[in-house]
């Protein structure tokens, strides 16, 4: 009967390790970094890190926001010097792009993650 | 008309659109016998929209500590539960008509309800239940000593046609089905009721 | 029962729908246990299919993880949810691992082991699929709590598991058939 405790004490423990490894997902969930988009109407949050697109109304029309690849940018807005759109995409944490005309303001909020080094920035 | 009606409500993206052919599902599995529990409905909704918060998306309505409530996580998360209950209520309703299945397969099924039947029966006038492996082997001797399988095997094979011909009405009411889970799902592609999200 | 060996003879349909009856009664006992929260599962149902590992040739053993689901979503009537891919990917993976270390690792593991595999197997597969399907990334918060009762679980089933090979005079009669 002690062989047979073998195998069995293995398969036990190779299962804790797969629920320790499990354990590590509550580590990192208050790092993900969040688009912060504040408009008139509102403050508005996305997953930096699902892909998709999100419009707000402002004073001047429609400005809409694009998350694809862990980057965001203002894909298209109404205001008449676009620039917003030209400033292109950002990704780190405290990075924001704003349409001013619009009253759309863009913030990344979040910490950085380990392997990035630097300091946490402060989010407003 | 149940397998017909499915994709109509698993391609539904429209909130408003589920929730009606979900109230749909569940008036029509009611009537047909099924109960409808309010408690696990609800515990299903709450827990899958709350799981979809963790992905923040839309308008910020208040954080629970740092924790970011969002109304875009909220109703794609309902739309996800609905459709997980209306598909639910749909088996419900297409097993109240006790299918067959065809051929070796449904023998197969018969076979293991009828024993589901027999040991749920026989279980209940065994005495005593402890210990449990004795009392088990009670059940097991009993039901080969009445030489139920012997009895189990020639259980007469129920076919399909053993059914009642479909008769006009049911022929129209599910038609009547059809056309408000497809229209509902056509009123939700075409965005002509509001999507919410 | 005819002496064939086990490998060679033709399926015993009605012994397999047998187990597959105890499975859903089972099932139907475990619906009645009150659970404090509803996804945390016992996994009695499995039971047939730990014990039957050492009666059933594979062809029967797929056979009886099949009934087993079918017969859950007919009595659920979750036959045609998503309820139903989860269960069958959780039988279906949980099975195909009890079978092989079975058949293969008798001398090293016990059915306590076997159980606590399958269990993983099965509850992995099925944290993926709604991770896929119903809860996106949140399923992985679940998952400790739900790993944790079934490894707990499955301990306790595959001891209760060995006991009753040992001890059940039934078990040793269907042996004998089949030897």
């Amino acid at each position: 009967m002690k062989r047979n405790r073998l195998g069995d004490s293995a398969i036990i423990i190779v299962a804790v390790v797969i629920i320790a490894l499990s354990l590590g997902t509550y580590a990192n969930f208050s790092g993900e970094p969040q688009v912060h988009v504040r408009t008139d109407n509102g403050e508005f949050i996305y997953d930096l890190s699902v892909d998709t697109f999100a419009t707000f109304a402002g004073p001047v029309g429609d400005t809409t926001i694009e998350i694809h690849e862990g980057k965001v940018h203002v894909h298209d807005s109404d205001c008449r010097n676009k620039v917003c759109i030209s400033a292109g995409w950002v990704s780190r944490p405290g990075d924001w792009i704003i349409c001013l005309p619009n009253n759309v303001f863009v913030l990344i909020e979040g910490s950085i993650q380990n392997n990035e080094g630097g300091v946490d920035d402060t989010a407003f | 008309m149940g397998l017909v009606a499915l994709p109509a409500i698993l391609l539904q993206d429209n909130l408003p659109g589920i929730l009606l052919q979900t109230l749909y599902v569940i008036v029509l599995a009611v009537s047909h016998g099924r109960k409808f529990r309010v408690l696990p409905n609800l515990i299903l909704l709450v827990s899958v929209s709350s799981a979809h918060l963790l992905q923040p998306n839309g308008l910020h309505l208040f954080s629970i500590g740092s924790f970011p409530i969002t109304v875009g996580a909220l109703l794609l998360g309902a739309r996800k539960a609905f459709t997980l209950i209306s598909l639910l209520y749909l088996s419900h309703y297409m097993i109240t008509g006790k299918p067959q299945f065809p051929g070796k397969l449904g023998r197969l099924i018969s076979l293991q309800f009828y024993y589901f039947d027999a040991i749920t029966t026989r279980w209940r006038s065994i005495t005593p239940k402890r210990p449990f492996i004795a009392a088990i082997d009670q059940l097991m001797h009993s039901l080969a000593a009445d030489n139920l399988t012997e009895a189990a095997a020639s259980q007469p094979i129920a076919t399909s046609s053993s059914q009642p011909q479909a008769s006009h009405r049911a022929l129209i009411a599910n038609g009547i089905h059809l056309l408000v889970f497809w229209g509902l799902f056509l009123l939700g592609s075409l965005r002509i009721l509001p999507a919410l999200m | 029962m005819i002496p064939h060996s086990k490998h060679n003879r033709p399926i015993q349909i009605e012994f397999v729908a047998l187990l597959a009856a105890f499975a859903l009664f089972l099932s139907t006992v475990e619906y009645l246990i009150p659970k404090p929260l509803p996804f945390m599962r016992i996994g009695l149902a499995n039971l047939p299919l730990i014990i039957g590992l050492g009666l059933l040739n594979d062809r029967e053993y797929l056979l009886l993880a099949f009934l087993k689901v079918l017969g859950q979503g007919l009595v659920t009537g979750s036959l045609f949810s998503y309820i139903i891919l989860f269960s069958f990917g959780g039988t279906v993976s949980s099975a195909f691992i009890m079978y092989v270390l079975y058949k293969y690792g008798r001398t090293w593991i016990s059915l306590i082991g076997v159980s606590v595999a399958g269990a993983m197997a099965s509850n992995i597969t099925q944290l993926q699929l709604s991770r896929l399907i119903l809860f996106g990334d949140a399923a992985r918060l679940i998952a400790p709590p739900f790993l944790v009762v079934g490894l707990i679980t499955s301990i306790i089933l595959g001891i209760f598991a060995e006991q009753f090979v040992s001890r059940s005079t039934w078990y040793q009669s269907q042996l004998e058939g089949n030897t």
